[in-house]
């Protein structure tokens, strides 16, 4: 395996393939970003056959923290994004008379878009703090380096771990809040356009396709991807002291949200302008 | 006697040196302590030692091996760290772990015990220690005298020749320290292995130590036993026992 960790500029030396490692100063970056993405898939994969118990404890914690966790706000916030899209998209079509396509509107939107979106947001706004600010203090009370000093990979026992918690727990948490938001959708119509029970769901499969949720699910794996290691990224790479975790913290939560709606519409644009995925 | 440890004049960090042309010897069954003010240059020294810094310049021998301070492959990196124990100041335990799980995280990497056996290791690594413990309880949970003695069952779970302790009793009283110390004593009698220790604390030093190298300014200005460091004319001993009151 190559080294994860390489030499800061001011070294003054690259690292090569076959040599490696002696980094890690007192100050910045000591950690690659792509090599963060490829060992930290590695060690995915290498977990999901695993049957260590520091690791499967690790993962199992992680996913309670990161994932359970936020059930208490993706279940209320879901519901009122439902609620709050059929009043907006009824009251523009309610211009040409056409309220009752804001039904189909959650049909098309909910799993594609709005569960994948909404959960990644919630989960950044909850977790890639908490990530970055574990991740700096640990950097800053010298666990880090203790780990390493025992032949420990970083990546392998804190990154891996969190970044296999994610790709489980957003995806699950998508299809719960995709369900929510159709149901927040059906609490709207009904209270806003007097539609029966029957109609609704008769509208909504009309315009919702298995394969929208397949999209949506794979937007969620690519934002679990994105949350995990950026908000990893910043935790690792800033300056071994305290004073850090707070510009850690702070960058890590703007530069993940920049990196979910990025990620976004690249997939969005894939799908838009490529005949292939359209 | 074998030298466990020996460090080869050693400059670094490369780049943004800390430290000049540090040389010590360690040897098996003995206790080698590097005493120094702060910021004298003592914790890099021993950053580079396990290699989380590249030295400019040196070698580090580790029970008879010769590793490169300027850059090693990963795998003989990780074999030299699998050789050296490490205690950091502050203990550096991984919080998210309870204290058995941070005891066989290495027992878990570098050796092919299962995960009952890497626990059933760990559990007694930790009665070896002095500990009497609920082991699943997270560093948070523990006070400073305990956090050390987890950090150093987890530093021995590999039965390395060499173990560093770097400020081992910085931040605890004077009982929970001498008690640490006795503990670390019985285990280097049975075990064998030879202890470097970075410490500023000359009472320290001179309690146990069986030879000593002052360092200042990132370089070793004095070494010798206890008695010949004490007797040194060297400005800055003088300074140090004075201050310190050891002298």
């Amino acid at each position: 395996m190559t080294s994860i960790f390489v030499p800061s500029a001011d070294d003054g030396e690259q690292s090569t393939g076959s040599t490696a490692s002696f980094s890690a100063r007192e100050g910045g970056r000591f950690l690659d970003r792509w090599e963060l993405l490829v060992t930290a898939s590695y060690w995915v994969a290498w977990l999901s056959f695993s049957r260590r118990t520091a690791m499967g404890t690790g993962i199992a914690r992680e996913f309670d923290q990161l994932g359970m966790g936020a059930l208490r706000l993706i279940v209320p916030a879901s519901l009122l994004v439902g609620i709050i899209t059929t009043f907006q998209v009824a009251s523009q079509l309610s211009q040409f008379g056409a309220q009752a396509l804001s039904v189909q509107a959650i049909g098309w939107f909910a799993a594609r878009e709005l569960g994948p979106l909404v959960v990644a947001l919630l989960v950044v706004t909850r977790s890639a703090s908490g990530i970055a600010g574990e991740l700096a203090s640990m950097r800053a009370n010298g666990e880090i380096d203790a780990l390493r000093a025992m032949g420990l990979n970083p990546v392998k026992y804190l990154v891996a771990p969190k970044l296999a918690a994610l790709l489980i727990a957003v995806p699950g948490l998508t299809i719960l809040a995709d369900a929510l938001i159709v149901l927040g959708g059906w609490l709207g119509s009904i209270a806003i356009l007097d539609v029966s029970t029957r109609f609704y769901f008769d509208q909504f499969r009309s315009a919702f396709e298995l394969r929208d949720l397949f999209i949506g699910l794979i937007k969620s794996l690519c934002f679990a991807y994105m949350i995990a290691l950026i908000a990893c990224d910043e935790g690792l790479s800033v300056e071994a002291h305290f004073q850090s975790i707070g510009t850690a913290t702070s960058r890590a939560v703007v530069l993940t949200v920049l990196g979910v709606l990025a990620a976004d519409t690249v997939i969005n644009a894939m799908f838009y302008f490529i005949p292939v995925f359209a | 006697m074998i030298p466990v440890l020996e460090v080869r004049s050693l400059t670094g960090p490369a780049g943004a040196p800390g430290i000049f042309d540090v040389t010590m010897t360690c040897l098996r069954g003995r206790t080698t302590v590097v005493l120094g003010p702060i910021h004298s240059g003592k914790s890099t020294v021993m950053r580079h030692v396990v290699g989380l810094e590249r030295a400019a310049r040196g070698s580090v021998v580790v029970d008879g091996e010769t590793f490169d301070a300027t850059g090693e492959t990963e795998d003989r990196l990780r074999r030299m760290r699998t050789r050296i124990g490490c205690v950091f100041p502050g203990a550096a335990l991984i919080s998210r772990l309870g204290a058995v799980e941070n005891v066989e995280l290495p027992l878990l990497e570098h050796t092919t015990a299962s995960a009952a056996e890497a626990r059933k290791a760990a559990t007694h690594l930790m009665t070896e220690v002095g500990l009497h413990i609920d082991p699943e309880m997270l560093p948070g949970q523990l006070d400073r005298a305990v956090q050390r003695r987890v950090a150093l069952a987890r530093a021995l779970a590999l039965r390395p020749p060499i173990l560093m302790l770097d400020e081992p009793t910085q931040g605890l009283d004077a009982h929970s320290a001498a008690e640490l110390d006795r503990t670390l004593e019985r285990l280097q009698a049975g075990q064998g292995f030879g202890t470097l220790i970075f410490s500023h604390d000359p009472r320290y030093a001179f309690g146990r130590a069986d030879q000593i190298f002052v360092m200042a300014g990132g370089r070793i200005v004095e070494s010798g036993t206890p008695e010949s460091v004490r007797n040194s004319a060297s400005e800055v001993v003088s300074r140090l026992l004075d201050r310190r009151g050891a002298a």
